[in-house]
């Protein structure tokens, strides 16, 4: 909390505007996801995973040598989803789910990374090479995370000091 | 008082987007997921379908009724039909434990049901394969464990002793074709059960022995087209007798492969080169094909010689025969061409490259086509052509509607897009067609049956032994052997003979010319 005693950026009001749209679209995003996951019956990261490629495919692979392994990872990704996109949305605890978002969509990129030899471009509309939707998202958050808004246009704002100074 | 409200309100800013979006996205989840699942009943006009409902039979082994069985031909396929009845090679296990952690094979293999067998006896002509029988019967890693106490496996030195033995109840026969049905009849003679591996005979009058044989004995008999147990074809022969297909005139299937091993020529497969005249009991394996002298080449490569193979027709049109006469109930044709030739793969026997054969079977109105070449690799799956719709079947199904299509001319779909997917993972609807077109190339592995994704091989063999036990009965018995035996040795001898050839059904005899 302390941080953002110090945040004394004076955002104008398109800035604080795009940077909240910006913030509430991912937070649409990563929510949507996980809920989708959570409403399909059976929904498992197994077949996902099994199929990854790249130099950090043994890793993911690995995840699926065991049924209790691969439920956990199940459960991590869809409710880590859901409460990123929550919070993300609604404002609330924006540092820490900004970086478990990156740390998140990290994973997925490590997965399939958009390299031609790994062959996957012929699966996905769009040509990607090094940077896809994945990394674009990961540099969002993290632009985000440099230019927080859920301090003044989020519930975090509640949880500010009322006493101290804030910016807009 | 107005910059608190002011500031309480810009905090809550996302809470009306929020709101809307918990309103409406249950809505568009279950839209999305309808869109992507496929209501079947809908689609092809039936009210329900029973084969996806089958169930597993439960275990039906315990400490009392232990099935004791004799393995003879522990080759490729008969280690594979130990693996599949829980039964595997010490180095295998090795293999699948990295860095102490047991791999997903190993876990999958050890959770397999305990068929409560006692793995008896094997016998094989090479000395190193019995010999890999009897270590892979030492292997205390398995499903079920064996409490501490594994029986080893007796080396028999040929297969009239292991028949003979009063310590094997069934026995299973995964030798080269031309020994089939000498193995088979002795079996039965000696009251014992039998397993025996695709194709079923060398020859047609084979065929007829071992079919009164096995009916006179009453020997429980399974022929290896483990294409039985699969969902796939199950589910296709539901649609088909409920007139999905509507009215079949045609049915094509293929061969088709492009290398040496593909080709059977295996003398180098495997662990072959430990092959020499000296762990080779050459005389066991001629058995009453024509004298030869020791060759390391119709040995190993025993398919691509007549004397000992069954050709291209026995290897793998068996197989597709089996799985339409499965869907279809074709039985056996009254008329056969075949034409072709070998043209490629010139030193390794008498196996024709390239075979084509037709199967005329003008009592139900519909050919049979065969199309083999081992010199192209593509994948063609088997297709039945009906008047109504067409399917694309192997273990997955892609059914394309007919434009002239009665039945479906309200579907909104063109013949080029399929109008119904199966793959054997999923459930029966959620299925797009590119995780359906992965499984057609599957090959005969795993099929979904009661909640659960289990190796066909295994309940090939669990229905078997469960069918020994007397539980249920085994679904490629005798008389689907017979028909299997019957049309594919009518091709060989079509081909053989360059003129058509008749069946008569009656005196069950063959009419060349």
């Amino acid at each position: 909390m302390k941080k953002y005693l110090e945040i004394e950026a004076n955002y104008s009001n398109w800035q604080i505007f795009s940077l909240t749209f910006l913030r509430i679209l991912i937070g649409w995003h990563f929510l949507y996801e996980g809920l989708t996951k959570l409403n399909t019956l059976g929904w498992t990261a197994k077949g996902y995973l099994l199929d990854s490629v790249g130099p950090f495919s043994p890793l993911f692979k690995g995840m699926v040598q065991s049924d209790s392994v691969i439920k956990i990872v199940d459960i991590l990704n869809e409710w880590g989803l859901v409460v990123i996109g929550f919070c993300l949305f609604i404002g609330l605890l924006s540092k820490p789910c900004k970086i478990s978002g990156i740390v998140l969509l990290s994973l997925y990129y490590l997965a399939y990374p958009p390299f031609a030899s790994l062959g996957l471009n012929a699966h996905v509309e769009g040509s990607y090479w090094i940077v896809n939707k994945n990394l674009i998202e990961m540099a969002a958050l993290l632009v985000l995370l440099m230019f927080p808004s859920s301090h003044s246009t989020g519930f975090d704002r509640f949880f500010v000091n009322k006493g101290v100074k804030q910016s807009k | 008082m107005k910059t608190y409200r002011r500031d309480f309100l810009k905090g809550m800013v996302a809470v009306p987007f929020l709101g809307f979006f918990a309103f409406a996205y249950k809505g568009n989840i279950a839209k999305e997921l309808s869109i992507k699942s496929i209501d079947y009943q809908d689609i092809l006009r039936i009210q329900h379908f029973e084969a996806s409902e089958a169930k597993l039979q439960p275990p039906t082994g315990n400490i009392s009724n232990v099935t004791r069985f004799g393995l003879v031909g522990n080759g490729w396929r008969g280690e594979d039909i130990l693996r599949a009845l829980g039964f595997v090679h010490p180095e295998k296990i090795k293999e699948s434990i990295v860095n102490g952690k047991r791999n997903l094979w190993l876990n999958n293999f050890l959770k397999q049901e305990d068929l409560n067998l006692e793995f008896a006896g094997v016998c094989d002509t090479f000395e190193v394969h019995a010999r890999r029988g009897y270590e892979i019967s030492q292997n205390d890693i398995r499903p079920g464990g064996c409490n501490g106490k594994t029986k080893p496996a007796k080396i028999f030195p040929n297969y009239r002793e292991m028949i003979a033995s009063c310590e094997i109840d069934a026995i299973i026969i995964a030798t080269p074709d031309h020994t089939h049905t000498q193995i088979a009849i002795a079996a039965a003679k000696a009251g014992k059960h039998v397993y025996l591996e695709k194709p079923m005979c060398h020859s047609i009058e084979e065929a007829i022995e071992l079919r009164d044989m096995i009916r006179s004995t009453g020997v429980i008999f399974q022929l290896g087209h483990e294409n039985r147990q699969q969902m796939s074809f199950k589910m296709a022969k539901e649609m088909y007798e409920k007139g999905v297909l509507g009215i079949v005139s045609m049915v094509q299937t293929f061969t088709n492969k492009n290398d040496l091993f593909g080709a059977w020529i295996r003398d180098k497969a495997f662990d072959h080169k430990l092959g020499n005249y000296d762990n080779i009991n050459w005389k066991e394996f001629l058995g009453n094909a024509p004298w030869h002298e020791f060759d390391l080449k119709r040995y190993f490569s025993w398919q691509r010689y007549s004397d000992y193979g069954t050709s291209v027709a026995g290897n793998d049109f068996t197989h597709k025969y089996d799985c339409v006469n499965q869907v279809l109930s074709l039985g056996i044709p009254e008329t056969v061409v075949a034409l072709g030739g070998q043209y490629y793969y010139k030193d390794h026997g008498d196996m024709p490259d390239i075979m084509n054969a037709i199967f005329s079977y003008p009592e139900k109105g519909l050919t049979m086509t065969y199309d083999c070449t081992l010199k192209s690799g593509i994948y063609r799956q088997s297709h039945i052509l009906g008047s109504e719709a067409t399917m694309d079947i192997d273990n997955a199904i892609m059914m394309y509607k007919d434009d002239n299509s009665e039945r479906y001319k309200d579907l909104n779909k063109d013949s080029d897009n399929p109008m119904y997917y199966y793959a054997p993972s999923a459930d029966v609807d959620a299925v797009t067609s590119a995780t359906a077109l992965t499984y057609l190339k599957g090959g005969y592995g795993p099929t979904y049956i009661d909640g659960k994704v289990i190796d066909a091989t295994f309940l090939h063999l669990k229905e078997w032994i469960d069918a020994i036990r007397g539980y249920g009965q085994t679904s490629c018995n005798i008389d689907a052997g017979f028909e299997e035996a019957v049309t594919f040795n009518l091709a060989n001898l079509a081909y053989l003979h360059k003129k058509p050839v008749r069946w008569d059904k009656v005196n069950e005899k063959v009419i060349i010319g």
